[in-house]
């Protein structure tokens, strides 16, 4: 209702943009009164004023009062914009955009905003600006308009229909205008076609104003939006099930991340490496170091810390790797069930170290803009950290590939795991391999911990949070064998985001494991069993 | 031979029965008030348990400071109970029955909370326990300085409804008793106010849950049905960040559909990037950015005890802090620590908190305290945007289950009963029925 | 005597073990009920529930060291048999509550009245009747294990796979009980217990009886794995650990040997989780998480697998130094106790017995040698050196 009232008092403007100004208060004059504002209702009339002006010169106003950005000088009551934070302060006059002055923190008061301000200045912001310059800003508009249908705004929507250059906007303007019209007392015939058109888009947010029209309307009306209502809904279903693959494959590329570290240190080397979320952890903390290095000593990089993180992490990780192999995993080859408990005493000293070092509680590790984010595809949301790291897995996945197959540091590591003394009678120096092999698996490890900085905690539990779906996935794939390890993550993320609109979060994983009891029954020895005479014990 | 050696081993094992035994530390000394910390410092609990152990420390050398207690110096036993439910019982039982302990501060869960309850029971001893929590509890040796539901949830959801003009709730929790309890509470008291069942969704999640991307579609697309549609999250500790970025990235704003979460504090935002997040809320009774003297002295305090100007304040932090004074005041006016004249002479007690106002102890052992409504800000902290006209009363029993809306609990002599029925005006609960 | 290894069962030094038991058994409770406080000989009650939780965690340890010592299966997941053990202990336990609960209710437990349960769900049935919560202790663990093993033996899972699929079971156990809507309390578990067949659990002659029963069934679970490992059974069971393929070429059914013990194993952690809920007051779902199952694997490991001593010498260190550091170094004691395994592991790979023995028993090769004179009872030491160092080769499933 708010909206619609909204409406009326801007339509004209709309129309005629800059000719109806001037004629109310003084811009300067309604800013000013920010000063005295106690509650949010007084700032919320004092912005729909400021919209009611219909000038753009409130544009600057009312997006620092959104951002939190408009204070009150203490000793004058004067209005100012604030951009930044810190002790001494900028102050920026709200009509020029010029600097006025410097004042301390204390000397300001800032105009308190809450989400129903937020919205509001969005609102009216976005009725300035159906015909602004950028698209983006016309494309949110048709959106904000989308989703508060008034028939009243009909007209100002043709008018911007028949301006509109961009056919994405384009497509977003008919969209809200059929909305509209759905909602107006136009005749049937053009309620059906804005019906027909609304069914096409396929948008789920439609489904509940076609709805109310299936239920007040008779005749063909209620037919086609009873048609449409059909279409979305067979349409969403499709959408639906890609979405889960996408969500999947996205779960699965985090499990083939934090895995595929382990598939080395235990799948090829026989490690049972208990300290292996460790090192996941131990790259997380790096790329939290590497973020605030730059951020203190090369602000401009900061987009590209990560790009910093991801070798320093591999170096990190791996050398506390090299360290574990030569100090302690050394001496207990052959004897796999030790190494399970050695690695698993490393685990809680690391834990309790980083505890120490960077305190209990979680460490902010921000995306980078170009990990922020998401896109549509259709109906269909594709997050950009999603998308990253979902390449990124792939990628190690490939570098790994081609290091074991490809390179001669690859045949030795091969050599060595499958006939030791033969490897070294042909002089190869498997101590070196050893401790190589296992710096590789923790420093992939490593790398894995700075993607999954981008989406989860990074606190000293990381690593446990991670270590059990590690070794599910590995047993699950087959030791000894990447791509078990690849299909394995990637089936059972799969399969765990199907279950889990059916069964919930909790019961879907606990048949996730079942499953993967059962199937190794089926094949004890994993999706891909290593063949041949060593395998059997 | 045999006998010998059957010896030697006899020997052997009573030096090991012995050695545990002389092992443990010893009597308390008597020039000392001892205040156990029972904490979780190591384990998926430190993680929100160990800044509270650095409060009590703090307090109690702040309290030496101005001359101890009863002219005796107070001194910390600091145990770590590891995140391990029964080993909070055996520690407790350590605390009391080997140190000597006063009183405890301390637990997180609900679950270290029951595992300790008889162990305090048994022994007579105090605990004070410092988080929001479900009620449905009113035990005569517990002081619950957190929060009650009715002093959280439901100021929050009323916030949400009057000023915000939601008719459509997500009720997201982690599945454990205090999501649940407080999401049957909503339930009830969302319905009595007139929202349609179809009009609320209940999702649970397990702990540490890290993918969160088919509920926040599903959450988008419950709020998509053009109603104003709100989050109410009782999602626990570590499963937040993950929530938060995703939201974050799924785009969620709060101006489209506001999370309000009741277990998120200054302590869990400072491992997530703000920006994004500006305008979701969460309702405590109290926030760093309080103005008030008392606070201002408060975090000064902490940012010297701790030797870092970034670490924060919370509201457990606050907690302790009132229960900690509450529990100093009762022993001067009772004149001994002795844990029966103590009980008599807390309820009633009045200390400054940490807003502004005074929190009193009352008859269910529950405080007073005022309700504050805040919205995240980009530099981690909240901004209060709606509080409580006065303080709020714990209600340990809820008004809003079946089961529990006849109960009260008073710890004044005549009654002494933790779950009175005004029905049948009898103590003990229900009763057959 | 010098058929003491498999023959006799009993040697001398598990009598040694049944006399500690037994004596404190009973002295424990007179120390601890008898003796006045002010005495140096009296033993606090906070002394006697640790005692008896060790004793727990020492039988449980034993069942781990049955399977995996003697037979070569590494389960990670027996944690779980010992929760369901003490679930099964806590629903009878629950039952007693009765009208005391804080609503009041004379049937359902308390977290069932405050989610709105109207009526107790079927599989709470019988367990107001001690004899069939007893009964349950065992009959679940147990068959559990016996459907887990008769799967997965026929279908010759070994090695990794078979360890790491045991900790998929205990974590998806666990996650189960974590859920509300199972009707086990969720994550607050079992607790706030009041009596144990009318015997109040707060009184401290109930807590030193439990302690008594406990110190009693450990040494019953120690003759009963000693028998068993030195019975036919027993060395058909360290064969299939030594080599699994020629003991089914030589016609035996290792699945069938393995499930036999598997099963026994689950039934003896299942009643060791039913003495520790009454002691500890709690029982909760955490007991299911991998985590705890890994501890059961280190304390055997400690104290020396393979041996029955071993595990019982562990579980009662390791958890005895967990108590201690937890008090006297609360922020360091991550790192002692890591430090710990880390150095038993290098240091002891027999864990503390297997070492002791291999030490004693080059003492007394070195004497024996140096005095070029036969000692009192060579074979006995001979035979337990032969014994360790076998026992501590491990089967490798070659890569």
């Amino acid at each position: 209702m708010i909206l619609r009232a909204l409406w009326m008092l801007l339509l004209p403007l709309l129309l005629l943009p800059g000719v109806a100004r001037g004629q109310d208060a003084p811009l300067g004059e309604i800013i000013a009164r920010f000063a005295n504002v106690e509650k949010f209702d007084q700032t919320e009339a004092l912005v729909r004023e400021l919209g009611a002006t219909g000038d753009p010169g409130v544009r600057p106003v009312l997006e620092a009062l959104a951002e939190g950005n408009l204070y009150v000088r203490k000793v004058d009551n004067a209005i100012f914009i604030v951009p930044g934070s810190g002790k001494v302060l900028k102050l920026i006059d709200p009509l020029t955009g010029e600097e006025a002055d410097e004042a301390s923190s204390s000397a300001l008061k800032k105009v308190r905003v809450n989400n129903g301000l937020r919205r509001l200045i969005r609102d009216v912001l976005s009725t300035l600006t159906l015909g602004a310059k950028s698209a983006e800003a016309r494309m949110a508009a048709a959106d904000t308009m989308f989703a508060n249908p008034d028939p009243a705004m009909i007209e100002a929507l043709d008018a911007a229909i028949e301006a509109e250059s961009d056919p994405a906007v384009k497509l977003r303007m008919e969209r809200a205008r059929a909305a509209a019209v759905v909602l107006s007392d136009l005749p049937e015939s053009d309620k059906i076609a804005a019906i027909e058109l609304l069914g096409s888009l396929g948008d789920r947010s439609v489904l509940s104003l076609l709805a109310t029209v299936e239920a007040n309307a008779d005749g063909d009306l209620q037919r086609a939006a009873a048609d449409a209502i059909a279409e979305i809904r067979s349409v969403l279903a499709a959408w639906d099930a890609a979405q889960n693959v996408w969500f999947g494959i996205s779960l699965g590329s985090v499990l083939l991340l934090a895995a595929i570290g382990l598939a080395i240190t235990f799948g090829v080397m026989g490690v049972i490496n208990m300290a292996h979320g460790e090192m996941v952890m131990v790259g997380a903390y790096t790329t939290f170091v590497v973020q605030g290095a730059v951020h203190a000593f090369a602000p401009a990089l900061q987009e590209w810390s990560l790009a910093f993180a991801l070798p320093l992490a591999f170096l990190v990780a791996g050398a506390i790797g090299v360290a574990i192999e030569r100090g302690i995993i050394r001496f207990l080859y052959g004897r796999p069930l030790e190494t399970l408990l050695a690695t698993w005493g490393v685990s809680l000293v690391l834990q309790q170290a980083v505890r120490m070092i960077f305190g209990p509680s979680n460490r902010e590790v921000g995306n980078p803009s170009w990990m922020s984010g998401s896109f549509e595809i259709g109906q269909m949301v594709i997050t950009w950290n999603r998308l990253w790291i979902v390449a990124f897995s792939l990628g190690v996945f490939v570098l790994l590939l081609f290091v074991f197959n490809r390179t001669s540091w690859g045949l030795h590591m091969r050599a060595v795991t499958q006939n030791r003394r033969m490897a070294s009678s042909m002089g190869i120096r498997t101590p070196w391999v050893d401790a190589f092999t296992f710096g590789l698996g923790s420093g992939i490890a490593g790398i894995a911990g700075v993607a999954l900085s981008q989406v989860g905690n990074v606190s000293p539990n990381l690593g446990q949070s991670y270590i059990i779906d590690s070794f599910m996935v590995v047993v699950f794939g087959g030791v000894g064998n990447l791509w078990g390890t690849l299909l394995g993550a990637f089936s059972l993320g799969i399969a765990n985001k199907f279950l889990e609109p059916y069964a919930g979060a909790v019961l879907g994983k606990i048949i996730v494991l079942v499953l993967i009891i059962l199937f190794i029954q089926k094949r004890p020895r994993g999706l891909f069993a290593l063949k041949g005479r060593a395998v059997e014990a | 031979m045999y006998l010998k050696s059957k010896r030697r081993s006899l020997v052997m094992g009573a030096v090991i029965v012995s050695g545990m035994l002389m092992a443990e530390p010893g009597f308390a000394q008597e020039d000392t008030i001892k205040v156990g910390v029972l904490h979780s410092l190591s384990g998926t609990m430190a993680i929100s348990e160990t800044t509270l152990k650095d409060v009590m420390l703090m307090l109690i050398e702040e309290q030496n400071k101005k001359g101890g207690l009863l002219g005796k110096k107070l001194e910390a036993v600091v145990v770590d109970p590891a995140s391990d439910w029964p080993l909070f019982a055996e520690k407790a039982r350590e605390l009391i029955s080997v140190h000597g302990v006063a009183a405890v501060f301390g637990c997180w869960t609900s679950v270290s909370r029951k595992s300790v309850l008889p162990v305090f029971e048994e022994l007579n001893s105090l605990l004070f326990y410092p988080v929001q929590y479900e009620g449905e509890e009113s035990q005569r040796n517990v002081f619950y300085t957190g929060a009650a539901p009715n002093q959280q949830a439901i100021p929050a959801v009323d916030y949400l409804m009057n000023e915000e003009g939601v008719e459509r709730w997500v009720l997201a929790g982690t599945d454990y008793v205090y999501p649940q309890t407080t999401n049957k509470i909503l339930q009830a008291y969302l319905e009595s106010k007139g929202v349609a069942p179809e009009d609320i969704m209940v999702n649970y999640t397990p702990f540490g849950h890290s993918d969160w991307q088919t509920i926040v579609t599903d959450i988008k697309n419950f709020g998509s049905a053009g109603k104003k549609t709100a989050v109410v999250s009782t999602i626990n500790g570590d499963a937040n960040v993950p929530f938060y970025k995703e939201l974050a990235n799924q785009g969620i704003k709060a101006e489209d559909i506001p999370v309000v979460a009741f277990s998120v504090g200054e302590e869990e935002l400072a491992g997530i990037d703000t920006g994004p997040l500006v305008g979701h809320l969460a309702a405590w009774n109290y926030f760093q950015s309080v103005e008030s003297e008392a606070n201002a002295e408060f975090i000064e305090t902490w940012h010297a005890f701790t030797g870092d100007e970034s670490r924060v304040t919370n509201d457990p932090m606050e907690a302790h802090y009132i229960g900690f004074n509450m529990w100093v005041k009762a022993v001067e006016k009772a004149g001994t620590t002795d844990p029966d004249a103590v009980i008599d002479a807390i309820v009633g007690v009045s200390v400054p908190n940490l807003s502004g106002g005074y929190s009193t102890m009352m008859p269910n052992h529950h405080i007073t305290k005022p309700v504050l409504i805040g919205e995240i800000q980009d530099d981690g902290q909240f901004e209060i945007v709606w509080e409580t006209p006065g303080l709020v009363v714990g209600d340990e029993w809820s008004d809003y289950l079946p089961d529990s809306k006849d109960l009260i609990a008073d710890w004044r002599a005549p009654l002494s009963c933790g779950n009175f029925n005004v029905a049948t005006g009898k103590c003990g609960g229900k009763g057959i029925n | 005597m010098s058929s003491s290894l498999f023959g006799g069962g009993l040697d001398r030094r598990i009598l040694g073990l049944l006399a500690i038991l037994t004596s404190a058994a009973v002295l424990v409770p007179v120390l601890n009920l008898a003796v006045p406080p002010t005495s140096s000989f009296h033993i606090p009650t906070y002394a006697v529930a640790l005692l008896g939780k060790y004793l727990c965690y020492a039988m449980l340890a034993l069942s781990l060291d049955l399977v995996w010592g003697y037979c070569g299966i590494l389960s990670l997941g027996h944690g779980a048999f010992f929760a369901l053990g003490g679930y099964a202990m806590g629903m009878y336990l629950m039952r007693q509550i009765g009208t005391r609960g804080v609503y009041g209710h004379p049937v359902l437990p308390d977290f069932m009245v405050f989610l709105n349960w109207k009526e107790l769900p079927w599989y709470w049935y019988g367990f107001d009747q001690f004899w069939f919560a007893a009964l349950m202790v065992m009959l679940v663990p147990g068959l559990l294990a016996f459907a887990f093993g008769w799967l997965a033996f026929r279908s010759r899972v070994t090695g990794v796979y078979l360890s790491i699929i045991t900790q998929a079971m205990t974590y998806a156990l666990l996650l189960a009980f974590f859920r509300n809507d199972m009707g086990f309390g969720g994550n607050n578990g079992l607790t706030d217990f009041k009596d144990i067949l009318g015997f109040s659990l707060q009184a401290p002659t109930t807590r030193a009886a439990l302690f008594s029963i406990s110190a009693l069934m450990l040494a019953i679970a120690v003759i009963v794995t000693a028998v068993l490992v030195s019975s036919k059974y027993g060395k058909l069971m360290i064969a299939v650990r030594d080599a699994e393929s020629r003991t089914r070429f030589l016609g035996w059914r290792p699945e069938n040997i393995k499930l036999f013990a598997f099963t026994v194993s689950a039934v003896m952690a299942g009643i060791a989780g039913a003495l520790y809920v009454p002691q500890v007051g709690i029982i909760n779902p955490s007991e299911f998480a991998p985590a705890n199952s890994i501890e059961i694997v280190i304390w055997t490991a400690v104290g020396g697998r393979g041996t029955i001593l071993g595990p019982v010498i562990g579980a009662v260190a390791v958890n005895w130094g967990k108590s201690w550091f937890t008090a006297a170094i609360p922020e360091l004691w991550l790192f002692a106790l890591g430090g710990l395994f880390i150095a038993v592991t290098l240091l002891l790979p027999k864990g503390i017995v297997g070492t002791w023995d291999a030490w004693r028993a080059a003492r007394r090769a070195r004497r024996s040698a140096g005095k070029g004179t036969s000692q009192v009872e060579p074979p006995v030491a001979e035979g337990t050196t032969a014994r360790t160092t076998r026992h501590s080769i491990e089967p490798q499933p070659a890569e």
